[in-house]
């Protein structure tokens, strides 16, 4: 196990002799890829162009689309309609692991949280690769049992009077929660909403905050 | 329910409304080859030779000790592994073989 221990980059080229071995598994990862390449089932360059495309999804993107729905009616419409075409047809957003999208809007009345209680399903191509607690046992088991206390947790608490629905992941439909635009932003324009969107809020977990200080 | 109708009804990963403990809020920046392991995944799924779905039934049928004992892209390669060994893509002996080769690289 002690591939864990170390950071280095592999990918580059030839196996730098001064570092240490990869591990069982990044070896395993290794060999699967050149023979996978050997019978040319896959292209050589395919891996390292799909990481740019990993390192192009961040929850930047999924700011921009939230930030449009707060100021875009027309836009915010199209959105809950069809997630997947309106990030495409907006934003180009390219849904590589051809998934669907809906996006769940919070109201005063409904606060929603997603997740994926068999694995990791995620709106990756918008928010990119999930946090460890996502995938982790105790946020999969307790937020489709009790989510108030989940979302207590996260210091998130959501008035009685609120339902709280909880949306279960799968291999081909994604979720993505609008939040609420914090009152106190209406003369924001789109670009000083999007830096207030986190990922935590697009997940559901917490709210939109209007943070003092960081905007002139 | 009795302890083995638990083990027929409740397969690894189905976890959904479970007792478990607090939330630990971590994260870590993916090593290199957990990155290259997802890209991995996606590339597969692209060609149509591993989907999604028939991935994670694969992790789940790594069992309830491989599940809970490696780490996630852990679970990711050996899954591929056996998936690819069942669809007669790859055999045990073409893996070996090659982790033996990229061992001795380090070796020189």
């Amino acid at each position: 196990m002690d591939a864990h221990d170390h950071h280095h980059d592999h990918t580059a080229t030839a196996a730098p002799q001064t570092e240490a071995p990869p591990g069982y598994y990044e070896t395993m990862e290794t060999a699967l890829r050149e023979l996978l390449v050997e019978k040319k089932l896959i292209g050589a360059g395919e891996i390292r162009r799909q990481i740019e495309v990993l390192d192009s999804r961040t929850p930047a993107l999924g700011a921009k689309v939230v930030a449009r729905a707060w100021v875009d009616p027309d836009f915010r419409r199209r959105l809950l309609a069809n997630g997947r075409t309106a990030c495409e047809q907006d934003f180009g957003i390219s849904f590589y692991d051809d998934t669907e999208l809906i996006v769940l809007e919070n109201t005063e009345k409904v606060h929603n949280l997603v997740v994926c209680t068999l694995c990791s399903c995620y709106p990756r191509p918008v928010l990119g690769l999930p946090p460890d607690w996502y995938k982790q046992k105790a946020y999969r088991a307790r937020a489709v049992r009790d989510p108030r206390a989940v979302l207590a947790e996260f210091g998130t608490i959501i008035p009685d009077d609120v339902e709280i629905r909880v949306s279960d992941s799968t291999a081909v439909v994604r979720f993505l929660v609008l939040p609420r635009r914090p009152e106190g932003t209406e003369n924001f324009s789109e670009e000083e909403l999007t830096a207030l969107v986190t990922r935590d809020s697009m997940i559901g977990v917490v709210p939109v905050q209007l943070q003092t200080g960081i905007l002139s | 329910m009795t302890p083995t109708e638990q083990l027929v009804t409740r397969l690894p990963n189905d976890i959904g409304g479970l007792e478990a403990g607090r939330i630990q809020q971590t994260d870590h920046p993916l090593e290199p080859w957990e990155k290259r392991c997802h890209a991995l995944a996606d590339v597969l799924d692209y060609h149509k030779i591993i989907s999604t779905e028939e991935k994670r039934r694969g992790v789940e049928s790594l069992g309830g000790k491989m599940v809970g004992e490696l780490t996630y892209y852990e679970r990711w390669i050996v899954a591929f592994a056996n998936i690819l060994f069942q669809k007669g893509v790859l055999t045990p002996d073409d893996l070996a073989k090659k982790m033996e080769e990229i061992a001795a690289r380090w070796k020189g």
